[in-house]
């Protein structure tokens, strides 16, 4: 009885032990899936979706804003921006598709070729070289005009690319603080030269700004598709859409 | 002769008679045509020595007609315009004329003009303007290499006494170990930006053709 009795402990200990083990092994597990998945996730976020183009003002201020005579800096020299005169009735200006028929409006950017198509319905109405993302990827995806400023200051970059810009006129923002804008301080349209944001030149950023809409309160703004190609189809080819 | 008689032969005579009326007529009316084209026709066609304005003389030559084509950039801004007019002279060669002015094509500068045989020709960028309409920048090819030509958008010298610059020829000059490639366009007011290839034909080093002092910076990206 003694030698059963004490045999018996034994394997009680052991089983003991052995659950304790399975416990603690599954445990450290579950813990390390939790930990995997959620680094990988944060990591995802962090490179598939640029959540700011100009990483100063993306967190100040995406509000109207303008400044004439105030100098700006952009690759460590100084740039005069335009005088933003708001004395000029925008609706005055001739608007793009106004004689075409009526149909959903789409602005398309090539990534590939450096070019934006606008279109209404079928008709292509507007096409023009643009400069993307250099120093930060212009991010793929579809997206609506969320905000229309008629000028605003841009803010962001760091060390010898860091940038202050007054009065960039004609922004339409499409995703957080990534937009539409004129560029007065480049002229290198069709060569990559923004910070994720797509430049224009101001005359073409001020004919698509007269033509696209913002969002009201019942509609979304005008789509914007961003594309890593545009096939002549005109197929959007998004190969890493963050959306 | 009875009077039947007679009114036989009267009525066989008028038939006659108006028969022969109506042959003579309708031959006639036939002949008529041909006798009024008589009167006109002979005009040219008789006479042998044609007039000048209606032919060619062997020994002329063809009038020549230039052909005119002109072309456009807007400035960035949308204030500015650069103007091309290209004239095919009787020789073959084309002379390019440029001229800047408002973008309603007042207050116009002749700026440049040259006389190129083909294939050699020149043609204005879409990035040709300076972001602050100071300078223009053309570009010649079709010749031994690419040239970019910049000069003073209001058509005055740049400071050197010099018309425009060849930045193409200034950047060989330098001897950088990189080919020249392209001029694409402006980082800023001063600054052209030159893309290069390796001598193994690869992408090369970008630069930086800074107009007023003439210097050509190397750049740590490629454009």
């Amino acid at each position: 009885m003694r030698k059963k009795s004490a045999s018996h402990k034994i394997r009680t200990k052991g089983k003991n032990r052995s659950g304790k083990f399975l416990i603690r092994f599954s445990l450290f597990l579950f813990g390390s899936i939790v930990s995997f998945t959620t680094a990988s996730a944060v990591l995802h976020l962090n490179q598939a979706q640029p959540t700011c183009a100009n990483s100063q003002s993306c967190k100040s201020d995406l509000s109207t804003r303008i400044e004439n005579n105030m100098p700006g800096v952009f690759e460590g020299r100084i740039v005069y921006p335009p005088r933003i005169d708001t004395s000029i009735n925008i609706n005055e200006s001739p608007v793009l598709g106004a004689n075409t028929n009526s149909g959903a409006k789409h602005i398309y950017v090539d990534l590939s070729k450096q070019t934006l198509y606008a279109f209404q319905g079928q008709t292509q109405v507007f096409k023009t070289l643009i400069s993307s993302g250099r120093w930060a990827p212009t991010p793929v995806g579809n997206f609506h005009i969320w905000e229309k400023l008629i000028a605003t200051r841009m803010t962001g970059g760091e060390g010898a690319s860091a940038y202050d810009l007054p009065n960039v006129p004609y922004v339409m923002y499409f995703y957080n603080d990534f937009g539409l804008h004129g560029a007065y301080w480049h002229d290198n349209f069709g060569h990559t030269m923004s910070h994720g944001c797509v430049n224009m030149r101001t005359v073409d950023a001020k004919t698509l700004y007269d033509w696209a809409d913002g969002p009201t309160n019942t509609t979304l703004g005008t789509a914007v598709s961003i594309c890593d190609s545009l096939t002549d189809s005109h197929q959007c080819v998004q190969n890493n859409s963050i959306n | 002769m009875t009077i039947r008689h007679q009114i036989e032969l009267e009525g066989f005579s008028f038939i006659v008679a108006g028969a022969i009326f109506g042959v003579f007529f309708a031959v006639y009316l036939n002949r008529a045509p041909k006798i009024r084209s008589s009167f006109v026709i002979p005009a040219i066609q008789n006479s042998q020595e044609p007039t000048p304005a209606l032919s060619l003389s062997p020994t002329q030559a063809p009038t020549f007609i230039p052909k005119i084509e002109t072309s456009s950039q807007i400035s960035p801004d949308g204030t500015k315009k650069l103007t091309m007019t290209s004239t095919t002279n009787r020789n073959g060669s084309i002379t390019y004329a440029f001229t800047t002015s408002e973008a309603d094509d007042t207050n116009k500068n002749s700026i440049y003009s040259v006389t190129l045989s083909p294939p050699e020709n020149i043609t204005i960028p879409f990035n040709t303007w300076s972001p602050d309409n100071a300078y223009v920048f053309l570009v010649q090819s079709g010749g031994s290499e690419n040239s970019a030509l910049v000069m003073r958008a209001n058509g005055q010298t740049l400071p050197d006494g010099q018309q425009f610059d060849n930045v193409t020829e200034l950047f060989t000059a330098k001897n950088t170990g990189s080919i020249y490639q392209e001029t694409t366009g402006w980082a800023s007011e001063t600054l052209l930006i030159i893309n290069t290839k390796n001598q193994d034909g690869s992408k090369g080093s970008s630069y930086w053709f800074e107009v007023p002092t003439k210097a050509i910076i190397l750049l740590s990206t490629q454009f």
